[in-house]
């Protein structure tokens, strides 16, 4: 399999020269470009053997233009964000973050995982990672009650959705809408 | 640190872990922490879903909330990790980009809010760590914890990336090592201490298994029995708490150390009624402890 990786002759035409600044320039990852290729990252990774592309394979890949490699590749999806690639990368690289910016790109391709668009979902309609509505929230009121904890103040979701649909995550919520009117 | 804080609760603690929250607010209340309610706080959001899905989306919900705390004149003060992280992060990336700076607040002005990056983020471990705040908690000590083996979790987001965080030494961290000294206890070194949870590797179930896993085994082999486990993030205390139940059933180990939020523990220590504090609340009880402590 890896053999098999190695041996395929990418073309210089294929590869997109641009894809290193277009996440260089975003928030978070100018230092992207500094990488010497050291490996540290890939070292101490928490989720090493879970991944078909060790970090620092992610990144050179990234340099290179390799955009199907990367975005094919199981390592975008398999982080468990302990951050320590970030906190040990020599030249100051923010992978861990950068990982976060590559999946930004997956999912405007597309590819975002039900997991993650279920809970922007319930954000979405609740301001909250929990369902905080109807019967839920009778449920917690009454929970929080017996500890006598202060009632939950929910925040205005005129402004949450706002924001969701003005940070380019509508479509995920609309899609969402109208599956829900097919199915009725 | 300032004299007073804006309690953020984030949504995990207050509608899933109320328990958690209660402890927090009775040793805040013996240690004379002054805070103010976030009323219109939202998820903070979290740092694994929203960050991935769009990184505008996860700064402009978390620049909100910090613009919340502004309104109040506040810091703020956060009880979990991930809110920890997420909105230290977002602060600290706000003021090193401009761009995403005007990004987030055209947007928020839109909704009349401003994020000008006048509120601090502080977890409260961050708190309870300065000196004057250590020797006040010695001073609340009711049960000393003295013949405690404590295994301290410190969890990935308390520490790392440590230029953002800016608090703790990333490879070696003391903090809450030094809480639970104060309180008379004896803290365990052990290999596995920096390791993850494996919470947040939400899309892979075995990751969690095999680092929960790790770390119990880990434990089991100290000299010294560890009499419970102690972290400062929900996730990671209901990480730890489910999956251990979990994996006891296909070993032959006993993988059973409770896990326990800093401030629960803190609570039994300062003698709060430990009726108040639903300890059952979670699949490995921590009886044991409470005859050791003869509660
Ligand atoms: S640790 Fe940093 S410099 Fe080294 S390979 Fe990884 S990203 Fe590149
Ligand atoms: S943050 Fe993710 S990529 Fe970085 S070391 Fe941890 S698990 Fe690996």
């Amino acid at each position: 399999m890896t053999e098999e990786k190695a041996q395929k002759i990418v073309k210089a035409s294929e590869l997109d020269h641009d894809l290193r600044y277009k996440i260089s320039e975003q928030v978070g990852a100018k230092t992207l470009l500094k990488c010497i290729q050291c490996g540290v990252c890939s070292s101490g990774c928490t989720v090493s053997e879970f991944i078909d592309l060790q970090p620092h394979r992610v990144v050179a890949s990234l340099l290179l233009g390799l955009k199907d490699v990367i975005l094919s590749s199981n390592a975008i999806w398999t982080c468990s964000l302990c951050h320590r690639c970030t906190e040990r990368c020599p030249k100051g690289v923010d992978y861990s973050f950068i990982l976060a910016l590559i999946r930004n790109l997956a999912v405007e391709e597309g590819n975002a995982p039900k997991e993650y668009t279920d809970t922007i979902k319930t954000i979405y309609e609740n301001g909250f990672v929990v369902p905080y509505t109807e019967g839920m929230k009778k449920t917690i009121d009454r929970r929080r009650e017996s500890f006598e904890l202060p009632e939950i103040v929910s925040p205005n979701l005129d402004e949450i959705r706002f924001i969701i649909k003005n940070t380019k995550l509508g479509n995920l919520i609309e899609n969402e809408n109208n599956d829900k009117k097919e199915d009725k | 640190m300032s004299d007073a804080y804006a309690l953020f609760l984030g949504c995990t603690i207050p509608l899933k872990f109320p328990h958690f929250e209660k402890a927090f607010r009775e040793i805040s209340a013996l240690l004379d922490i002054t805070y103010k309610e976030m009323e219109g706080a939202s998820c903070c959001p979290d740092p694994v879903a929203t960050q991935s899905l769009n990184v505008d989306t996860w700064l402009t919900l978390a620049a909100r909330n910090l613009a919340i705390a502004e309104k109040m004149d506040l810091d703020i003060m956060t009880v979990c990790s991930g809110c920890y992280e997420t909105l230290k992060t977002t602060r600290v990336l706000l003021e090193e980009d401009k761009d995403a700076f005007g990004r987030v607040n055209s947007v928020l002005n839109q909704i009349n809010y401003k994020y000008k990056g006048t509120s601090d983020v502080f977890h409260f471990v961050e708190l309870f760590v300065q000196d004057e705040m250590l020797e006040k908690i010695r001073e609340k000590i009711v049960t000393p914890l003295d013949n405690l083996n404590i295994a301290a979790h410190y969890g990935c987001h308390l520490i790392r990336p440590s230029n953002i965080l800016q608090f703790d030494d990333p490879e070696r961290p003391e903090s809450m090592d030094k809480i639970l000294n104060i309180l008379g206890a004896n803290t365990v070194a052990f290999a596995s201490k920096l390791e993850c949870c494996g919470y947040c590797a939400r899309l892979n179930e075995d990751i969690g298994f095999k680092l929960v896993e790790e770390k119990m085994i880990d434990l089991t082999r100290l000299d010294n029995e560890v009499d419970v486990m102690v972290a400062v993030c929900p996730a990671c205390v209901s990480q730890y708490d489910r999956k251990e139940r979990l994996l006891q059933r296909n070993t032959e180990e006993d993988l059973n150390i409770p896990i326990l939020y800093l401030p629960e523990l803190m609570a039994l220590a300062f003698g709060v009624d430990q009726t108040k504090l639903d300890l059952s609340r979670r699949s490995v009880k921590p009886k044991k402890l409470l005859e050791k402590l003869k509660i």
